[in-house]
């Protein structure tokens, strides 16, 4: 990207790239809990820490790619993340 | 020059606490007995290191603009759309954690669907308490 973003020897967008690795292994082991994870409310409370990880991811790929598009769709994912957990509890 | 590092270095230590606070929270969330303290794992340290990794890349987007190319090349409207979804995050997250564990409080549980680890896990603590009531006795 412009700028160049060198910090010491290590690229910026490399940082970014470890960081959304990391977040996916850790949305991986959320899954497992989900799969897992006896009843209901274990199931709907592993949906919602995923897609607040997405958020995230979504706005890191972001800044990976320097697409400013992915910010508006992390917005969304926020809100149809909160609206389905509620209708969910509210079932 | 001395500034960029700066900036990288707060960046990437704001970026590295909000995924050690994630991994932990995830960590929590799969290895806790119950129900309520996978809430209770999930529901503060999700919030918090989203917050903190959001706030990272903000002062990234904001201290190096044209990161975004293309039509919206203003740094400063990415920036406080991040803000709104700080903002939105912060108030929506503890709702609908409040609002699952509500729901699962008027379902009626003490703790959900998993009596045996939590009689288990209780067991282990009344047996340390059976040492201090002889302890008492003695």
């Amino acid at each position: 990207m412009t700028g160049a973003e060198l910090f010491g020897i290590i690229d910026m967008q490399n940082v970014f790239l470890v960081m959304a690795v990391l977040i996916v292994m850790a949305s991986l082991v959320s899954l497992y809990r989900g799969i897992e994870g006896p009843g209901i409310f274990n199931r709907i409370v592993a949906v919602n820490v995923i897609g607040t990880k997405t958020i995230v991811l979504l706005v890191l790929i972001g800044f990976i790619y320097g697409r400013p598009d992915f910010f508006d769709i992390a917005l969304v994912y926020a809100i149809l993340n909160f609206i389905m957990t509620i209708a969910a509890t509210r079932y | 020059m001395i500034y960029d590092t700066l900036i990288n270095l707060i960046v990437v230590l704001l970026l590295t606490i909000g995924v050690f606070f994630m991994l932990s929270g995830t960590i929590g969330f799969a290895r806790f007995p119950d129900f309520y303290s996978r809430m209770h794992a999930t529901g503060k340290c999700d919030t918090l290191g989203e917050g903190l990794m959001l706030v990272a890349l903000i002062i990234y987007e904001v201290a190096y603009t044209g990161v975004c190319e293309g039509p919206l090349k203003n740094a400063l409207l990415v920036g406080v759309k991040m803000l709104f979804l700080i903002m939105f995050i912060l108030l929506a997250n503890p709702t609908s954690t409040h609002a699952i564990a509500k729901a699962a409080y008027d379902v009626g549980l003490e703790p959900w669907r998993k009596p045996d680890e939590t009689i288990a896990w209780l067991d282990t603590g009344r047996g340390e308490g059976d040492d201090e009531d002889g302890g008492e006795t003695s």
